[in-house]
């Protein structure tokens, strides 16, 4: 048995799999995973997998983990793997495609990469900016005081957004809200915002078919509106937000079979 | 006690140490500066916008620290505009402002004319400063060879050979102290053992980094820079006899079609495996990326760099995603 661990912003993804390739998912809220499995360590954060793997039943041979958090953590018994490496893994193992754009939509920060024969070979990142993440747009379905399904169904008559930052586009949004504009609009509004931000990076690294993972993922207004927009056609597996963690799986799973060929280090 | 004067980018150096003068290379002091960190807030206190380069504010507050810099030299062409906002917030404070520019179109007569003001200014003839010329080109060539040493035999770290190479732009003060501090390193590395020669070998194209640790922290993980483009510039890596054609060839001032004649040339020599093409936040040297991919034909990572002086997450996030998509 194999596992993989993406430490995300918002929320730290676990994925187990079988000999026989079949898998089970589990997330966890990331601050309360760091404070019940984490500790202080010669000054570092340590995360002690072992309780945390109890519910698996078993130890797995290999864990892989990837994620902002495995700079600054140290994961015990973990081999740590490069952040968009581990979602084209993944990515490719949910869709079986080798050629394909990804684009990867998380909490904080949104990841563009071109595969081609099942290798990546160039990518994008947009991770200064929380405009184009999942972030805003809770944050903006908290200000509308709807639900993020409702937020996902909208994008007729887009109201146009101008504001650059998360932050202030929310005092946007209030304005356009007091000058008439309806809810769904103001949704729609909202889904185009990250559309527009994630553009030029879309077209720069284009390709027939978009493979859609990260949380951001199941908003069908988004996933609607990228293809209308860009004529490609969009992909989005099932469980989106674990395509890192299956990724690490995989990759799991690959270094598991090498050492035992005595190929690997 | 010689005069020092401070520079905001390399300027004929042989014009200054000619007058008996210390030129002092701002960045080198503001970068190498216990809290680097402090001295950008500084600027930013006393007026400066958070959304400008971090170079233009740590040059601020250094020259008004140093206690002893009462004049430099601004590069009004040759650099960028935010220089000229720095001069003019430097002479507020009474800071003496030489100006200096090198002409876009590389003109000679243009570019002798600039010298021969500069030279009016301190006090030199041409005499003079092709004797110190003479003086500085034996510095130079020892770290010519530290630069062969890096791509060719592997023997120096990526971070001495940017270390060395970014110290021409004055020297340390003491050429002659610095040249002592170069054959030092030279005769250490010509007897230890080659470094990871089957590792990836990297090119470093644009301003130097103002994260210290982005060197090692490449080696540590295969990837080595066997090329920084702008320091080596600043070695003036030519063999000319004439000092105004040695500041035509010199291409950082130039634009970026003519400094990617350079890189292109360096590129293939050095048989790179990928460029970091970096560029300092808010600065407009970030639209010339676009400029870059399109002639460049290897792999390039673009890198943005905003506070000093150490990678952040998401950078290392990059360089980690880069270098596993090389090998």
């Amino acid at each position: 048995m194999w596992c993989g661990i993406d430490l995300g912003s918002r929320q730290v993804k676990v994925v187990l799999m079988a000999g026989d390739a079949s898998w089970r998912r589990f997330s966890f809220d990331t601050v309360r995973f760091y404070r019940q499995h984490g500790r202080l360590e010669s000054g570092r954060l340590a995360v002690d997998l072992s309780s945390l793997l109890e519910l698996a039943g078993a130890l797995p041979e290999v864990v892989v983990s990837t994620g902002y958090g495995r700079q600054t953590v140290e994961l015990k018994g973990a081999v740590a793997m490069p952040e968009i490496k581990a979602h084209v893994r993944g990515a490719i193992f949910l869709t079986g495609l080798s050629d394909f754009t990804l684009l990867d939509l998380g909490g904080q920060d949104s990841k563009v990469a071109l595969v081609r024969r099942g290798r990546m070979t160039d990518f994008e990142t947009n991770d200064k900016c929380a405009a184009s993440t999942g972030r805003y747009l809770e944050n903006m379905a908290a200000v509308l005081d709807i639900t993020m399904e409702e937020l996902s169904r909208h994008q007729q008559d887009p109201v146009d957004l101008t504001s650059t930052c998360a932050i202030f586009g929310e005092t946007e949004i209030i304005g356009k809200l007091v000058e008439g504009h309806g809810m769904g609009a103001l949704a729609a509004g909202i889904n185009y915002t990250i559309f527009k931000r994630i553009r030029p990076m879309l077209v720069r690294l284009r390709s027939p078919v978009l493979v859609f993972t990260g949380g951001v993922a199941q908003n069908r207004a988004l996933v609607e509106i990228i293809g209308r927009e860009l004529a490609v056609d969009v992909r989005v597996p099932e469980q989106p937000g674990f395509a890192g963690a299956l990724g690490c799986c995989v990759e799991a799973r690959d270094i598991a079979s090498n050492c035992f060929k005595g190929g690997g280090n | 006690m010689p005069r020092k004067i401070g520079v905001t980018t390399t300027v004929p150096l042989e014009i200054i140490y000619a007058a008996g003068c210390i030129p002092v290379d701002l960045n080198n002091v503001f970068i190498t500066h216990a809290s680097p960190g402090a001295l950008v807030e500084e600027a930013e206190l006393a007026g400066y916008p958070r959304n400008v380069c971090a170079w233009i504010k740590g040059l601020y507050s250094t020259v008004l620290n140093s206690g002893d810099i009462n004049t430099i030299i601004a590069v009004t062409q040759g650099d960028c505009s935010n220089t000229h906002a720095l001069m003019e917030t430097l002479q507020l404070e009474g800071v003496e402002v030489l100006p200096f520019a090198y002409p876009f179109d590389r003109d000679y007569d243009l570019l002798r004319l600039q010298m021969e003001k500069l030279m009016g200014h301190l006090g030199v003839t041409w005499e003079q400063v092709y004797r110190t010329k003479e003086r500085l080109d034996r510095v130079r060539q020892l770290v010519w060879r530290l630069d062969r040493l890096t791509w060719r035999e592997n023997l120096v770290s990526s971070w001495d050979n940017h270390l060395y190479q970014v110290n021409c732009s004055d020297f340390q003060g003491d050429p002659e102290g610095f040249a002592r501090r170069v054959e030092e390193l030279l005769a250490e590395v010509e007897n230890a053992p080659a470094r990871q020669p089957t590792g990836l070998r990297l090119g470093y194209i644009g301003v130097p980094p103002i994260m210290d640790d982005i060197y090692d922290y490449l080696e540590e993980r295969g990837a080595r820079v066997v090329f920084n483009e702008t320091q080596r510039q600043f070695t003036m890596p030519f063999d000319v006899d004439d000092l105004v054609e040695q500041y035509r060839l010199y291409t950082y001032p130039y634009g970026i079609f003519f400094r990617l004649e350079d890189i292109i040339q360096e590129m293939e020599l050095r048989r790179l495996d990928g460029i970091i093409h970096y560029a300092q936040s808010f600065c407009y040297r970030q639209i010339e990326d676009l400029i870059v991919r399109r002639k460049i034909e290897l792999p390039v990572l673009t890198l943005e760099g905003d506070k000093p002086n150490r990678l952040d997450a998401r950078t290392k996030m990059r360089l980690d995603s880069f270098v596993e998509m090389l090998r």
